[in-house]
């Protein structure tokens, strides 16, 4: 129970104490404010659940002018219930919320699940009501689930509370949801309900004004019942929040998968990027890349989403991704193992003993390498060896269990066998029974006994594999991002020297330069003769690039001369250009050309950096030049980042291939790849004003040669 | 008709309506949070208040008005 200060809002000029999501969760009293003794109304269905659920505390209705609810005594207002209240569940209309959790911050009660919609989902109006609400908790130091949401139920046979409008309380289980939206979760618990499915909490966050995911993610952590959390995410707000929080839940001491269905794109800014990181950027792909990052399991749909979860939920986590297959069909035992082995498990031969223990107990026909195909007639005797045989090898990480209805298929007892197994096996198992009608009575008891089952076999691999993800982030290392010596203050004389927009090529790369990036010497010159100079002194052949800052793309102006041999070519190259660019942009003020040498051809790769609007600095590297949104063979991750974080984006795209040495070609200096993507991290990271910054081309030659920067645009803001 | 006398009207109807009692109805009294109006009880108000003053009122407009003092203004303007 609450003591006497906690009864109380914290004083002025006091912090409030942390929110109390104990009291979302295990509420020893609720009151539900705007019941109506309507029933089929949300008003009163909530208050029905919560009374008929099983709920351990008690309960009280607000209902103006109503003496009961359900024969509970009602009363006018929150502040007239004699006792403390430790949730309150709020269902009135919009425009009247605020005065409720005014009234419910006044009563000291600490924890509000706002059911009500019409808040930010509506617009302005809608803006400025959640706004206000926010305003009240924060006075008050309430948690605060919603608005516009479905409710939170906790299966906890010692709490029992189900506060939402869900139609019927899901069974206990050790899975948590989390959804942004709140009709999906009705459509999950139908589905689960189905399945068999049981959940610790069930969580309807709506429009996150208060608690948020982040919040959950770090509560669902230290919760002893929950194993798995499931998330679906209409909206990311604060990105950067999200992954560290999933950082902290999915690896370490207790740790526990995240999947997600994030659905919707990733909102892009308002300005239209120019560059090419700035049109890339905006792509799912960034929201794809940096969960996998943080260990966050990104599925497409609800139905893989469940897959994956009672497996985990139900099953010991495998000790690697080698798969036995036991089948009473070849068929469905070849679809396996070709899905089996695109998602990326391995379907080893068996060991010797093994397969002489299959012997002794299978026919001569049946197959004994893997798949095992224990034939069409088998009974549940030939299911049993053949299981208890594979799942004693010890080259196998788990099994799949394949059944087709045949005519001599006792399909109950086979599956009452596999059951028996679930008490003693160590490895994971699942199971396929194909089909609907014939093998539903079996799937129902595969389900009763948590044995997760799978209509298709592919899908049981597809769940396989999600697990393998799950097992290879914990058993990554963990690395610190350790900054490298740059010289930091060169940068940060330049970068306040310049105003918003696009830093001139010069700066630009002197930037670049003092973070330790391979930019070949250059010099801005302003005349031909200090041009013809430089390019003697650093030997030919050099390339001349116009440098103005009313000019961002110098090749549609004719601003760049390729490849000039000599100083003669240098100087009429020079002229050539100055009088083209008098004429074709006469607005543009001229600093000079930029002479540099020409770099050796090589693979055109970009390294690019991006202020995200949920997820802040976001890197992105891939395959370059004119490929960039030809083949979209790019990747992403938050800034800063450490060597292993670089080597792994380096080798998750396809061009990768070309830079290890494709056809007999050297291979490209990865590692200084590495360095430049962790350079580039660090330099973003170290300077806000940086919206923007495109190494595109990197040129990436053969290791002897090294790595070169050809081009760069940095767009800083205000 | 005097202010005095269409407040007196309109507590009768909204005790009606609300099934509340006159005394727990002041004119800063909120049809929704203080009285316990669902949300088909505002239009049986609307249609009781047109009957018992014999008027037609804007129906949107009229759906606006939160409070008791509220609804006595804007009746007023139709007496």
């Amino acid at each position: 129970m609450k003591n006497e200060s906690d009864m109380h809002p914290a004083g002025a000029g006091e912090e409030p104490p942390p929110p109390p999501l104990d009291c979302i969760f295990c509420p020893q009293s609720v009151a539900v404010l705007g019941v109506t003794p309507t029933p089929n109304t949300v008003p009163y269905d909530i208050f029905y659940n919560i009374l008929s659920s099983g709920f351990r505390g008690t309960v009280y209705p607000v209902a103006p002018g109503k003496r009961s609810i359900c024969a509970v005594r009602a009363y006018r207002y929150v502040l007239d219930i004699p006792d403390p209240v430790d949730q309150a569940v709020i269902v009135y209309p919009a425009d009247v919320v605020d005065r409720a959790l005014e009234q419910c911050g006044q009563k000291g009660i600490r924890s509000a699940i706002v059911i009500s919609a019409g808040f930010r989902e509506v617009g302005p109006k809608g803006v400025a009501r959640e706004e206000r609400l926010k305003e009240i908790c924060h006075k008050h130091g309430i948690a605060m689930i919603g608005p516009n949401c479905l409710g939170v139920i906790n299966t906890d046979p010692a709490v029992g509370l189900n506060a939402s409008f869900a139609r019927k309380m899901p069974a206990v289980g050790r899975i948590a949801f989390l959804s942004q939206s709140g009709a999906l979760c009705t459509a999950v618990l139908d589905y689960a309900r189905e399945k068999q499915i049981g959940f610790s909490k069930f969580v309807s966050f709506g429009n996150k004004a208060g608690v948020t995911e982040i919040e959950l993610f770090d509560y669902l952590h230290r919760d002893p019942l929950t194993d798995v959390i499931l998330l679906y995410l209409e909206e990311l707000r604060d990105g950067r929040g999200l992954i560290e929080a999933a950082r902290r839940v999915t690896r370490g001491e207790n740790a526990k998968p995240i999947l997600a269905i994030k659905s919707g794109r990733t909102p892009q800014g308002a300005d239209a990027a120019a560059s090419h990181t700035g049109s890339l950027a905006g792509e799912d792909a960034v929201c794809d890349a940096v969960f996998r990052e943080a260990g966050i399991i990104r599925v497409g749909s609800i139905e893989e989403l469940f897959n994956a979860a009672i497996l985990y939920a139900y099953q010991p986590m495998p000790a690697g991704n080698r798969l036995a297959i036991v089948t009473n069909a070849g068929g469905p035992g070849v679809m396996a193992t070709d899905a089996a082995v695109r998602c990326g498990l391995n379907v080893p031969p068996l060991a010797p003993e093994t397969k002489e223990k299959m012997k002794r107990a299978l026919p001569a026909a049946a197959n004994l390498k893997n798949p095992v195909d224990v034939i069409g007639d088998a009974r549940a005797d030939r299911y049993a060896a053949a299981l208890e045989a594979v799942l004693e090898d010890p080259q196998i990480d788990q099994t799949l269990v394949i059944l087709t209805p045949q005519s001599m298929t006792d399909i109950e007892a086979i599956a009452r066998r596999i059951c028996q197994f679930r008490q003693t096996a160590k490895k994971p198992l699942a199971c396929s029974f194909m089909g609907a009608a014939d093998v539903g009575p079996g799937i129902r008891l595969l389900q009763e006994a948590h044995i997760p089952h799978y209509i298709l076999p592919e899908w049981a691999c597809e769940a396989m594999a999600v697990v393998q993800k799950v097992r290879q982030w914990r058993d990554r290392p963990t690395t610190a991002v350790e900054p490298l010596p740059v010289d930091r203050e060169t940068a940060r004389a330049i970068l306040t020297s310049n105003g918003p927009g696009y830093l001139d090529e010069d700066r630009a790369l002197g930037v670049l330069r003092a973070y330790g990036l391979p930019v070949p010497e250059y010099q801005l010159c302003r005349s031909a003769d200090e041009a013809t100079a430089f390019a003697d002194k650093i030997g030919y052949p050099v390339v001349l690039r116009v440098v103005s800052p009313q000019i961002v793309h110098k090749s549609e102006v004719q601003g760049i001369a390729l490849n000039l041999t000599g100083a003669e070519s240098v100087r009429e190259a020079f002229g050539r250009m100055q009088q083209h660019l008098r004429s074709a942009v006469p607005e543009a003020e001229i600093r000079g050309m930029l002479v540099r040498r020409m770099v050796p051809p090589g693979y055109e790769l970009i390294l690019g950096a991006k202020r995200d609007p949920a997820f802040g600095a976001t890197l992105m590297f891939g395959l370059g030049g004119i490929y960039v949104e030809l083949f979209h063979d790019v990747t992403f991750a938050l800034a800063p980042i450490d060597r292993a974080t670089a080597s792994r984006m380096v080798r998750h795209v396809t061009a990768f291939q070309l830079l290890r040495g494709a056809r007999g070609k050297p291979p490209a200096d990865v590692g200084n790849i590495e360095e430049c993507l962790v350079r580039v991290g660090q330099l973003v990271a170290d300077f806000d004003r940086i919206v923007e910054l495109d190494v595109n081309p990197l040129i990436a030659g053969p290791a002897a040669a090294g790595n070169a920067v050809a081009d760069v645009r940095i767009r800083l803001t205000e | 008709m005097d202010r005095t006398e269409i407040e007196k009207r309109v507590v009768k109807v909204v005790c009606g309506v609300l099934g509340c009692d006159a005394e727990t109805v002041t004119p800063d009294s909120h049809f929704v949070f203080d009285l316990g109006a669902e949300s088909t009880q505002s239009v049986e108000l609307v249609a009781a208040f047109e009957g018992e003053f014999n008027i037609e009122m804007d129906e949107d407009a009229a759906l606006e008005v939160q409070t008791v003092g509220g609804a006595v203004e804007f009746i007023a303007k139709y007496v």
